[in-house]
């Protein structure tokens, strides 16, 4: 699997994307959208139309699943949902961002575990 | 994972409108939702959508985006270039068909070839694990007579008495003993000489395929008496319907009745089959009497065994030659086995020639991909222009690379489909044409193994090609190409390659003229070698009278001359002979004793010659003349003195300078003593191949004279013997209706088919050669033609200022044809240093012969000055005032 590293904001917007999944259960992109602007608040300045290609590599992945639907406004909406897959990558790549933020935690702030 | 996300993607990729069309709908979705969110702010409509589309940050981007990770972009980019690359090639008909038609050609040739060679060397043979496997040979000293013409061991088939003793080897789980052998089905419609093999009981098992129906052969089913046998599948079939109750039932072989114990399976085939013999259809088990079983000189056993777990080939070797030593002095000094992959023994004879097709036809091959190179170097200058301001419009590297390499691939696929199509009509019609001798033919096919050969090859033209504007395009700084220096540079660059090009392309097909032109000049050599026999209008039969209905050698003699004078009776009739071994149909050599002018027998008795025992209007038949003393007659009976008739080479070989009349000789030391009462002429009675061996005729009457069995029966037609078989078979059949007339051949036939396997090599590669000359001929007019055209001014300034179409013609073709020399002798260089590969293919010419080399030389001089001399002439039909202007 070939995580591009370097596309910091990109891996970084599949895990919100997925854990926005995660928490709401099945969204389409505006709803998906909303909820990582919501979180984010002022700390994240969203371009929404950023959010297709990463839904496209998502679904390409098998992590997430499309289905059309009808959206509380009474439009049609492409819903996306977790696939067991997809559950386990957010499981791994949760783990891993919260070993990489105590490790960073750990460098910022060397005196405090000595 | 990332196969699964490819597939995914050209799943995409195939529906890629809908989905399309699906993120569009998305994207609209989403922006409708934007704006709705707007207006339940405040906003109007308008206002809303202008916010929803300021928020969401550019639609088109984003779709754009979306698709670039899809991945459609390069897969995009690939069909648009294969559409382009078609275009080109619709637009450019001369070329494609060139291109498409030459590598077709060379493929299609290459595919046909290796199916060939694959069925006969390479692919495993139809048993379970094949390689384990192997042929087992006894090397056996040969008699001094023999030795300078066969050196000091033969190759022989194995012996029942040896086989006994190698079955002790360890490092065989089994091995078996098999030979082919004849016998007549009666009963029931027309008498049939079937095709079958006496086989040891481990034969089956040591191949590893059980019969499908009853049982195997199993030790004590060797025992005299003991009547069974196993029939094919097919046999089977035929004669019982399929049905199971086949085992049990009984088929009658020779007059006597054998009960069937199995039946083989569908696919399964007797290994003598493998070796180019006719298919086995019967099995019964090999019996020996004693004197077989403790003789180790009788070689009638083919021995094949399969190898223990964990042995190789060189320990069962080395196992069954310590066996052998303990033979001691009953087999002679130097007595040893010979061992070898039964695939390899199958393939021994025929593997040169199939190796030395793969190889002419590879060169074809190479020609193809030389001729379509230069064709696309032509292109290459052609495209230049337009490749350069694509460059410098912006386009990368890598794009127009790729687009290029695009191009390459659409016309090899074009070629490799022509060519498969090709192949398919090829391989049907070398099999029409190929020598039965060969073995394994009946695998011969197109299969998927070709289809990847090809696709192979397919791919490494491809890769040639590819390189080749890819060179052109590295050399191309755009500002060059664009600038007032294009035409001197280009033209310098493509003018060195082409004329390389051409270079290699005269010396391939120079190589493959010399290699056909020995070829044709063995099978010249092989068709002015005197037989010392006539073979025209002669007609052949085998007739193997059984022993319960002819027990004897006077029955079957008084059977033969009750037949020989009912057929002279027919019309058209000039000759009747019968013998046991007519020419070109086999023989039998025996050991002899030549008595001293005394009358004592020498101490010294290790010489052998062909002993046939024939009828006397033999020499009628055949056209041999008496040399000296007198013919053998019809007064030459039993009862009579015994009398025989040598030949020539009797003479020369054993008597020297002495009177051959007179003199006796006898086949063993208590053997009857028979007088030489004349002297023949040579024949060589195995075909043009054959040497002449010394010969003696025994008349057939006298038939305590030898143990053998008549068999063969030869008529001489007035005109047309080949349509006389039916009337042959009546007369025979008026006889004893019972016998099946077998092999009924002319002996014309026979010596074609003695000679086919010659014919095909040399036709096959003068095919090549052809095809060869016509591919290099195409590429030196391209070269040629296109030097002309860039020359073109300097010829026009030439002849303005005085020179003659004559002179211009004769300038031009002293710089090309000194190229076509280079190239020829670069060629016979390459030839000569070949040779040896071929040496065995040839027959009574060295590989160095110096006439195939004169004449390989002056054909593709003489072709390449006609191709120099139309593409030159354009140049003389310039019009000065015009170009110059």
């Amino acid at each position: 699997m070939s995580e591009d590293r370097r596309d910091v904001l990109q891996g970084t917007l599949a895990l919100m994307i997925l854990q926005t999944l995660e928490t709401m259960g099945p969204q389409h992109g505006y709803g998906i959208a909303r909820r990582i602007e919501q979180v984010g608040g002022d700390g994240l300045r969203l371009n929404q139309g950023t959010l297709y290609p990463a839904l496209v590599k998502l679904e390409q992945q098998g992590w997430i699943r499309a289905k059309w639907g009808a959206s509380d406004n009474n439009r049609r909406a492409k819903f996306y949902s977790l696939t067991p897959r997809g559950r386990r990558q957010l499981t791994a790549e949760t783990k891993r961002w919260e070993r990489v933020s105590a490790l960073i935690g750990r460098f910022l702030r060397p005196t405090e575990g000595a | 994972m990332k196969i699964r996300v490819a597939l995914v993607r050209l799943r995409e990729w195939l529906r890629r409108g809908r989905v399309d069309a699906d993120l569009d709908a998305e994207l609209q979705s989403h922006v409708d939702h934007l704006t709705d969110e707007h207006v339940r702010r405040g906003l109007d409509r308008d206002a809303a959508r202008q916010a929803a589309l300021r928020d969401f940050g550019g639609v088109a981007q984003a779709r754009e985006a979306a698709r670039d990770r899809r991945g459609f972009r390069p897969l995009d980019a690939f069909v648009h270039d294969v559409r382009y690359a078609l275009r080109l090639l619709i637009k450019a008909p001369a070329f494609t068909a060139a291109a498409v038609l030459t590598l077709g050609l060379g493929i299609g040739a290459n595919a046909a070839i290796f199916s060939l060679v694959d069925a006969v060397v390479f692919r495993p043979l139809p048993y379970p694990q094949p390689a384990r496997l192997v042929a087992i040979w006894e090397l056996v000293p040969t008699s001094p007579a023999r030795r300078e013409a066969a050196g000091p061991v033969s190759r022989e088939i194995g012996t029942p008495a040896n086989l006994a003793d190698y079955r002790k080897a360890r490092g065989a789980t089994a091995i078996a003993g098999y030979t082919t052998t004849t016998r007549n089905v009666t009963g029931g419609g027309t008498p049939e000489r079937l095709v079958g093999e006496e086989v040891t009981p481990e034969y089956f098992d040591v191949l590893g395929m059980p019969p499908a129906l009853g049982r195997s052969f199993r030790a004590g089913d060797d025992r005299p008496g003991h009547r069974i046998v196993i029939i094919s599948h097919a046999m089977w079939r035929e004669r019982f319907g399929g049905s199971p109750a086949a085992i049990g039932a009984s088929i009658a072989l020779d007059g006597e009745r054998h009960e069937i114990v199995g039946v083989t399976a569908a696919d399964f085939r007797g290994v003598s089959q493998l070796y180019g013999g006719a298919p086995a259809v019967f099995w019964v088990p090999a019996v020996f009497d004693t004197q077989m079983l403790t003789n180790r000189h009788e070689h009638v056993l083919a021995l094949v065994g399969r190898l223990a777990p964990r042995t190789t080939p060189a320990a069962l070797a080395g196992e069954l030659r310590a066996i052998a030593a303990s033979f001691g002095a009953s087999v002679g000094e130097g007595f040893s086995v010979d061992l070898a992959p039964l695939r390899d023994d199958v393939a021994r004879d025929a593997a040169p020639l199939m190796l030395m097709l793969l190889g002419a036809v590879g060169l074809v091959l190479l020609l193809a991909c030389v001729n379509v190179a230069g064709l696309l170097i032509v292109r290459a200058i052609a495209r230049r222009r337009e490749l350069a301001v694509r460059l410098a419009l912006g386009a990368t590297r890598l794009r127009v690379a790729g687009e290029l390499l695009t191009q390459s691939i659409v016309l090899v696929a074009c070629g490799a489909v022509a060519g498969l199509a090709l192949a398919f009509v090829l391989v049907r019609w070398l099999l029409a044409l190929t020598p039965v001798t060969l073995p394994r033919l009946d695998g011969v096919a197109i299969d998927g193994r070709v289809l990847l050969f090809t696709i192979g090859i397919s791919a490494l033209t491809s890769a040639v090609f590819g390189l080749v504007p890819l060179l052109q395009l590295g050399r191309t700084g755009t500002d060059d190409a664009l600038g007032t220096t294009e035409r001197v540079v280009a033209g310098s660059w493509a003018g060195r390659s082409r004329t390389a090009l051409m270079l290699v392309e005269v010396a391939l097909s120079t190589v493959l003229l010399v290699g056909a032109a020995l070829m044709i000049r063995s099978l010249a050599t092989l068709n002015q070698v005197p037989l010392g026999f006539d073979a025209h209008d002669v007609l052949t039969a085998n007739v193997r009278l059984p022993a319960a209905r002819y027990p004897d050698g006077n029955a079957r003699y008084r059977f033969f001359e009750a037949a020989a004078e009912r057929i002279a009776q027919l019309p058209g009739v000039e000759s009747v002979t019968f013998g046991n071994r007519l020419p070109l149909r086999g023989g039998w050599t025996s050991g002899f004793i030549l008595e001293q002018i005394d009358g004592s027998l020498p101490a010294d008795s290790t010489t052998a010659a062909g002993f046939q025992s024939i009828s006397p209007s033999y020499f009628d038949t055949f056209n041999l003349r008496a040399l000296r003393g007198r013919s053998l007659s019809a007064a030459d009976r039993e009862g009579s003195p015994a009398a025989a008739v040598v030949n020539e080479e009797f003479v020369r070989r054993f008597l020297g300078a002495q009177n051959p009349l007179g003199r006796r000789l006898r086949r063993g030391p208590k053997a009857p003593s028979i007088e030489i009462v004349g002297v023949v002429s040579d024949i060589r009675r195995g075909g043009r191949l054959a040497d002449v061996q010394p010969e003696v005729y025994l008349p057939a009457a006298q038939t305590s004279l030898y143990p053998l069995w008549l068999e063969q029966i030869a008529v001489r037609f007035a005109g047309d013997a080949a349509a006389r078989a039916d009337d042959l078979r009546g007369a025979i059949w008026a006889i004893d209706p019972d016998q099946p007339v077998a092999a009924i051949r002319t002996l014309e036939d026979v010596l074609t088919l003695g000679q086919a396997e010659r014919r095909f090599q040399a036709f096959l590669f003068s095919l090549f050669a052809v095809l060869a000359l016509t591919l290099a001929l195409v590429g030196i007019y391209g070269v040629v033609a296109y030097a002309v055209g860039q020359r073109t001014p300097e010829i026009a300034l030439r002849m303005a200022l005085g020179a003659t179409a004559g002179s211009i013609l004769r300038w031009m073709l002293r710089q090309w044809l000194v190229l076509v020399a280079c190239g020829t002798a670069a060629g016979l260089l390459a030839a000569r240093l070949l040779g040896r590969t071929i040496e065995s293919l040839l027959f009574h010419v060295t590989p160095g012969d110096p006439i195939a080399f004169v004449a390989a030389s002056a054909v593709i001089g003489a072709a390449a000055l006609v191709a120099c001399l139309v593409a030159a002439r354009s140049a003389t039909r310039v019009d000065a005032s015009t170009l110059l202007r």
